[in-house]
């Protein structure tokens, strides 16, 4: 589906191990240039801001928050629903962010939806990125027949329509205790199974991309070395080959789960998503776009959080892969500039020097 | 490369009747499909129930429903037998008649779209890539990743509000006051200004004169009431034309390249010849006649360019075509225009040319070039919709790809031996970086005819994802197997191709025989 | 995209004919006056629907949707159609249609000269009586338990009242036709013959083999009545026919053969553009009955409702009806000052939560309690308000407030006690207990979870214990009466107006009577009821069995759903219509200014 394009799709680019830099390791490296990469640092300060405030105000699982309402409070209405908030003079007021037509506070379902928005994210970014380097790097490892039945496998995942699945979850979640331990779980659970479930079917991409970083990676000298030394399969999956190919995993992590939750929203929007009376900021756009000429606050709120967590991981997923990416320093941003500015080779020729 | 081919099809047709297995199951379970009859106190609820479980076949148990579907199905592999059974959907009609018109409808919505999105995407990428970590770059990932956060249909509904209803308003009385002039003016001087890189000095005269090209336009337009009866004349065609001929010449050959340019400027002359004889034959066009115009129109270029020679006879040729083809489109654009004020003033359209909802105005009436520019009119505002949320990943991916390549050794070795910066990056960098790109491309070209399920329903066009929905919604398999079938076997395909297409581009990769 | 628009329309279009049945007292022969209006004839008009015609016959089981039967309406005539006050009126300028005796009862139809369909053929008795063997379900023997006989015609509609009547009698001329109920009907009106005659028998007849529509009707008198305990062998041509009548008007183009869409009324279809949009034009023959105005009406397709209030506002549609909700209303609203015309008005179904009579609500007084804590005027200012300024809480199980006898059933019906919440009669009813109560409704369906959050909120204040019971759209169909719940709250689609829905719902162990309600008095009022063809005695007994309802503490009715429809400067005449017939019910009085 063309809205999904985009989706999850990253770096394939092979990444070779940091050999240059003395006496920083890669994790010092990675951070270095990560704390140097100011979009991915503003983009973790608002998500880091969105999270608290997300789970501290409306209270999680059971721990009660510090804000007045729930979101499944219903109040009398202030100001027939509108916004309270505002800058001259800055006041909070008792609606914030306003309230619906039955009166719930808007802030409060909000924060309740940017909860749950996150929960799916977060889940489907684990189950994903889990399955993702399981079958990637077992195929990518051992091929032959292992290689075979799980990339066959990947194949039917992938041409298997999420929507369909979407829908069957939907309706398991709809249900009560009834029937299958699947089936209580779901309707008891129906953010988290949403979560599992689509995590279950996200990791196709990710798979496919750690088994070409191994396919690589198995051959290169020190994956030899290490077997002759006596390591076993395990271990150099684990100690060697895969601390080589977390740059690809952490980038396109990020960006399935940014994926992840315009899935969500689009899944809502077509009623298979999350159930009311829970919510999530998906539902809530959906539930509200055609407040969008009336009732504005009603799809601005919950718009601008999704905007924001997208925006937010997108970028942190962009400063993880340039500081992942060894070769990245490499190019010199500036100097090419001015190259491109004059036809003049020797330029070019001075610009190499710098390396 | 046969016995690959072979194994990978065969595979293919393993899996697809597996996951179809599967799909006929999920659909099945998706739902209760006599939900609208449950809570009904009509006296004939049994009968009703009766009849809708006669029909979806509901009292045989889902997986040998899926054997008889199969039955059926498995038909439409016999050629030329035309016994394809598909089933029918809950409103009886054919399965594969409802796919076929559906597919064209999807194709119309998303072709467009798609191809902008790539060519845009790329460019942008590889402009990004350029120039990484200017004010450009950051602002074009941060356009992109915007677009990308922001939900379809939210998009669909801004769109049609200020792109369909306000501009209708506007066509009304196409007055632009000067304030506003100015401030569009601004706006461009600074997007270009940004975009132009280099010396600030150099980004300031960029940004001035496109500030006062944009402004002076506009209020031109503004008196000349150029928005009702729009137009180019040869004047505009001959100026854009040079312009064209030193930006193809600038990219393709360099300009250093004399006899290239030459080329490039004869077939700018040759199209604003070709302007005025060929009018007459215009108000006769069929779609045909415009492909065999531009094949014809490539021909020529090639033709000039041939005779031109040069040093390399081939970048003449290359050069002289690309710049015939783009003058030939300016005069296919301004044939548009010039059809524009009786589109505009039709009876069904009523002087609201820009349309929410469908493919095409029903009854319109008209030559050619009212047709295409109804079709135009109703496709603009979906393809704007789709190109700006698919645009990230395009750009991204290109991006990442291109900052790769460009560190490579080889790059270094051809900066190193002298080669101009546009050799590198056009001749080196730009072919290697589109390797990776190919392969996702074929991979959503794949994906495309699964429609869009969203922009669809919003644009109220009933195409594939209408129809895979419709299915879900009323829990018949039928209708969603047939869109499956058809998604999962083009995807398939073009997966291989793509596979196929890496191998032969990229000669380190070979495929396992 | 919305779900749940396909689902209401086709169980709407099968029912609510037969609602209306309870409204039709006033409809004594009045011919319908086209208004001499000022609106000059001429011109075209868009209307945007939601779903895409797929059929010229939409009486099948398959083609049973609003679109189809709306095109139908619109280019078929017939003795009669329903006004937007629920009103039969009749069309004598087509037919007569009278009650020639009540017992038994016997409805005399007389088609009048010159109605002919566009291809010149006369509309006679034979069309009207493939319309009866249709509805009747006379010649079906099969027996769906056993798996034996035939079912031939595979109508939609409600086949009880019609399937009373014998084999018609038929004039010589073909002009004339008599039916005979072997029981008094009350729905008799609306039984046969309207609002469209819609399949041309002589065009069947043809196809199927037959020589005319005189062989058809011969074919038809020698056929005996099928039994399903003593089925027997299909009749091969009837079969032949019941195929065509069944499927062979389904087409989501124009068909090649113009006898597949023949006209007998105002407007004829001259275009299908699949899945886009349909266009009529007027049947230039058409005198026999309200003239219609406009020269074309075109039909667009446009499933969701924010698309549609945009297609509005840039021109592209007319009329549109979309799902109302506060914010459709409001933002349709805001177009009034471009000219555009809002309509809100009532539909005929209403949403009503129901205790059941077992579990914590055994005792009447935990049921009275519950009752009073509901906050019926809170819901319905916050869930209809909005859209409707006019809504207040519905207080009859039985009638809506467009029936005249609402007002009557209302005043002493008992409603009065649940006027406001309670809080503190509830606490005293309920003597300190606090019952957990657990409530079933569609999560799917935003104004079921927003009933449900206030219900729970001021219920909880009384004490009671609510356990959220809501249910995916797929599953809470199924759980209705399978006592997993203690109360639930839903709608109604059809009943509540029709008579014989009364007895469905409220009659003991009746199908549709999921809260196991049960009183020998009201049991005995309903046998009567439906056997009462007499309108004012009809509304009596109704009267009658509302109060015994509300005395037994069933339940509460909550609020009627709402309807929208909006319609630009270029149109005029268009008027809002509670049923499922919608603005279609006077397309003919449609003008462009």
């Amino acid at each position: 589906m063309a809205e999904d394009a985009g989706a999850g799709r990253g770096d394939a680019a092979g990444i070779e191990p940091i050999l240059e830099a003395r006496g920083l390791s890669q994790g010092q490296i990675v951070r270095k240039r990560f704390l140097g990469h100011s979009g991915a640092i503003i983009g973790l300060v608002v998500f880091a801001i969105i999270f608290i405030v997300a789970f501290t105000s409306v209270g999680y699982a059971g721990i009660p928050g510090w804000w007045k309402y729930s979101h499944e409070d219903v109040s009398p209405l202030v100001n027939d629903g509108a916004p309270t908030a505002s800058f001259f003079p800055p006041a909070w007021g008792e609606h914030p962010f306003g309230q619906d037509r039955i009166g719930r506070d808007l802030f409060a379902m909000t924060m309740r939806g940017a909860q749950q928005s996150i929960t799916i994210m977060i889940v489907i970014g684990l189950i994903a990125g889990l399955i993702g380097v399981i079958v990637g790097a077992l195929s990518g490892y051992f091929r032959g027949w292992t290689e075979a039945i799980l990339m066959r496998l990947t194949d039917v995942i992938i041409i298997i329509p999420a929507l369909l699945l979407a829908a069957v979850m939907a309706q398991l979640a709809g249900r009560r205790d009834e029937g299958s331990w699947f089936a209580s779980f779901a309707s008891n659970n129906g953010v988290l199974a949403i979560g599992i479930f689509l995590g279950l079917i996200s990791w196709v991409g990710l798979a496919r991309l750690m088994r070409g970083e191994f396919l690589s990676l198995r051959e290169r000298e020190f994956v030899d070395a290490a077997r002759i030394s006596g390591a076993s399969n395990g271990r150099i999956i684990f100690k060697h080959i895969l601390p080589n190919a977390i740059g690809v995993l952490i980038v396109n992590v990020t960006l399935t789960m940014s994926a992840a939750i315009l899935t969500e929203t689009a899944l809502s929007y077509l009623g298979v998503g999350v159930k009311a009376p829970d919510t999530s900021l998906g539902l809530l756009i959906s539930q509200n776009q055609a407040a969008f000429a009336t009732r504005p606050w009603l799809f601005w709120f919950p718009g601008l959080f999704i905007v924001l967590i997208c925006l937010s991981i997108n970028f942190i997923g962009d400063g993880l892969r340039d500081a992942f990416d060894p070769r990245q320093k490499k190019f010199n941003a500036k100097k090419a500039a001015e190259t491109e500015a004059g036809p003049a080779p020797v330029t070019a020729f001075t610009e190499l020097k710098d390396n | 490369m046969v016995t690959y081919i072979v194994r990978r099809l065969i595979t293919a047709a393993l899996i697809l009747l597996g996951a179809s297995f599967l799909v006929y199951l999920l659909t099945a379970a998706s739902g209760d499909p006599l939900e609208e009859f449950r809570a009904s106190s009509a006296p004939n609820k049994q009968q009703l129930i009766d009849a809708r479980t006669e029909l979806l076949q509901l009292d045989t148990p889902a997986p040998l429903r899926y054997f008889k579907w199969l039955g059926g199905a498995a038909q439409c592999l016999i050629p030329f037998a035309n016994s394809c059974d598909l089933g029918k959907n809950i409103a009886g009609q054919p399965i594969t008649d409802a796919l076929g018109h559906a597919l064209i409808q999807t194709l119309t919505l998303v072709t467009g779209a798609t191809i902008l999105a790539i060519l845009i995407g790329i460019t942008l990428g590889i402009v990004t890539a350029l120039r990484q970590y200017s004010t450009l770059d950051y602002g074009v990932t941060f356009m992109a990743f915007l677009f990308f956060s922001l939900p379809i249909f939210w998009v669909a509904v801004l769109l049609k509000e200020f792109g369909a209803i306000g501009f209708n308003d506007f066509l009304r009385n196409p007055d632009v006051p000067i304030a506003s002039a100015l401030a569009i003016g601004a706006l461009a001087g600074v997007i270009t200004a940004v975009a132009a890189g280099g010396a600030m000095g150099r980004r300031l005269l960029t940004g001035g004169v496109a500030f006062l090209f944009v402004s002076a336009v506009l209020m031109y337009f503004s008196a000349t009431e150029w928005f009702k009866n729009p137009g180019l004349g040869p004047v505009v065609i001959a100026i854009a034309g040079v312009g064209i001929a030193f930006a193809v010449t600038l990219l393709s050959a360099g300009l250093k390249n004399r006899k290239a340019l030459q080329s490039a400027l004869i077939a700018v002359g040759v199209g604003l010849v070709v302007y005025f004889v060929i009018q007459p034959l215009l108000d006769e066009a069929t779609f045909l006649m415009i492909v065999l115009l531009a094949v014809a129109a490539v021909l020529v270029g090639l033709g000039i360019g041939f005779l031109m020679g040069g040093y390399d006879r081939g970048q003449s040729m290359r050069a002289a075509a690309l710049t015939s083809f783009l003058v030939g489109f300016l005069i296919l654009l301004d044939r548009y225009m010039q059809a524009w004020p009786s589109y505009f003033n039709n009876s069904r359209v009523r002087g609201r040319p820009i349309a929410t909802i469908g493919a095409s105005t029903p009854n319109i009436e008209g030559d050619f070039w009212i047709l295409s520019l109804d079709s135009f009119t109703h496709l603009i505002l979906p393809t704007l919709a789709l190109i700006l949320i698919s645009l990230a990943g395009y750009t991204r991916f290109t991006r990442a790809s291109m900052l790769e390549i460009m560190n490579m050794d080889y790059i270094r070795t051809a900066r190193a031996k002298g080669l101009s910066e546009r050799t590198v990056v056009m001749r080196h960098a730009f072919r290697n970086a589109l390797i990776p790109i190919a392969t996702i491309v074929a991979f959503d070209i794949g994906g495309l005819i699964g429609g869009a399920v969203i922009t669809e329903s919003v644009f109220s066009v009933r195409g594939m994802g209408f129809l895979f929905l419709d299915g879900i919604q009323h829990i018949d398999p039928n209708p969603v197997m047939g869109v499956f079938i058809c998604v999962a076997i083009t995807a398939m395909v073009f997966n291989l191709i793509a596979d196929l297409a890496y191998s032969a581009l990229d000669p380190r990769v070979r495929v396992k025989a | 995209m919305r779900f749940g628009r396909i689902s209401k329309a086709v169980g709407v279009a099968a029912a609510a004919a037969l609602a209306l049945s309870a409204c039709a007292g006033n409809s004594g022969g009045t011919t319908p006056t086209t208004a001499a209006a000022a609106s000059k004839s001429g011109g075209s008009a868009t209307v945007v629907e939601v779903n895409a015609f797929n059929t010229f016959n939409p009486n099948t089981a398959d083609g049973n949707t609003d679109i189809n039967s709306k095109i139908s309406y619109a280019t078929h005539s017939g003795f009669f159609y329903i006004d937007n006050k629920l009103n039969v009126v009749r069309n004598e300028k087509f037919g007569k249609m009278e009650k020639s005796s009540d017992d038994p009862l016997t409805v005399k139809y007389t088609i009048n000269d010159g109605v002919k369909w566009s291809d010149g053929t006369p509309v006679t008795t034979a069309d009207l009586l493939l319309q009866w063997a249709a509805f009747s379900g006379y010649y079906n023997d099969a027996d769906s338990e056993a798996k034996t006989g035939t079912s031939y015609f595979s109508y939609a509609g409600d086949p009880t009242g019609i399937a009373l009547t014998d084999f018609p009698e038929l004039s010589d001329d073909g002009k004339s036709m008599t039916i005979k109920y072997s029981k008094p009907f009350a729905d008799w009106e609306i039984a046969l013959g309207g609002p469209g005659i819609d399949i041309p028998a002589h065009v069947l007849a043809k196809k199927a083999g037959l020589a005319d529509a005189k062989a058809f009707v011969d074919l038809l008198k020698t056929t005996p009545r099928g039994d399903s305990k003593a089925p027997k062998a299909a009749n091969a041509q009837l079969q032949a026919m019941a195929e065509l009548w069944n499927t062979g008007f389904d087409s989501k183009t124009l068909p090649a053969d113009p006898s597949l869409y023949l006209s007998n009324g105002p407007y004829i279809v001259k275009g299908v553009n699949q899945d886009q949009s349909l266009t009529m034009v007027k049947n230039k023959d058409y005198n026999w009955g309200p003239e219609a105005k406009l020269d074309e009406i075109t039909v667009r397709y446009i499933g969701d409702s924010a698309a549609q209030v945009q297609a509005l506002k840039n021109g592209e549609a007319d009329i549109i009806a979309p799902q109302a909700s506060a914010d459709t209303v409001e933002q349709l609203k805001s177009l009034e000052s471009q000219g555009v015309t809002v309509e809100v008005g009532n539909q005929l179904s209403y949403d009503h939560i129901d205790l059941n009579y077992s579990g914590p609500f055994a005792e009447k007084n935990v049921r009275e309690a519950f009752m009073k804590s509901v906050p019926r005027k809170d819901i319905v200012d916050k869930i209809v308000k909005k859209l409707d300024p006019k809504a207040a809480p519905l207080d009859s199980q039985l009638f809506v407030p467009d029936q005249a006898s609402y007002a009557d059933s209302v005043k002493n019906n008992g409603s009065s006690a649940y006027q406001d919440v309670d809080i503190e009669g509830a606490k005293k009813l309920l003597n300190g207990a606090t019952p957990e109560v657990r409530i079933m409704y569609n999560k799917d369906n935003p104004n079921r979870v927003d009933a449900y959050s206030l219900i729970r909120e001021s219920a909880t204040k009384a004490g009671f214990k609510i356990v959220d019971g809501g249910l995916g759209k797929s599953d809470w169909g199924k759980a209705l009466g399978d006592g997993s719940y203690d109360a639930t709250i839903f709608g109604w689609i059809n009943s509540g107006v029709g008579v014989s829905g009364v007895p469905q719902i409220f009659k003991s162990g009746n199908d549709s009577n999921f809260n196991l309600f049960t009183d020998p008095e009201a049991d005995k009022l309903m046998d009567e009821l439906i056997v009462t063809t007499d309108k004012s005695k009809q509304d009596a007994l109704i009267t009658q069995i509302d109060k015994k309802i509300w005395a037994s503490a069933y339940g509460l009715p909550l609020f009627q759903a709402v309807g929208v429809d909006a319609y630009s400067d270029r149109i005029t005449g268009v008027k809002y219509m509670p049923n499922q017939t919608g603005v279609w019910w006077n397309f003919w009085e449609w003008a462009q200014k």
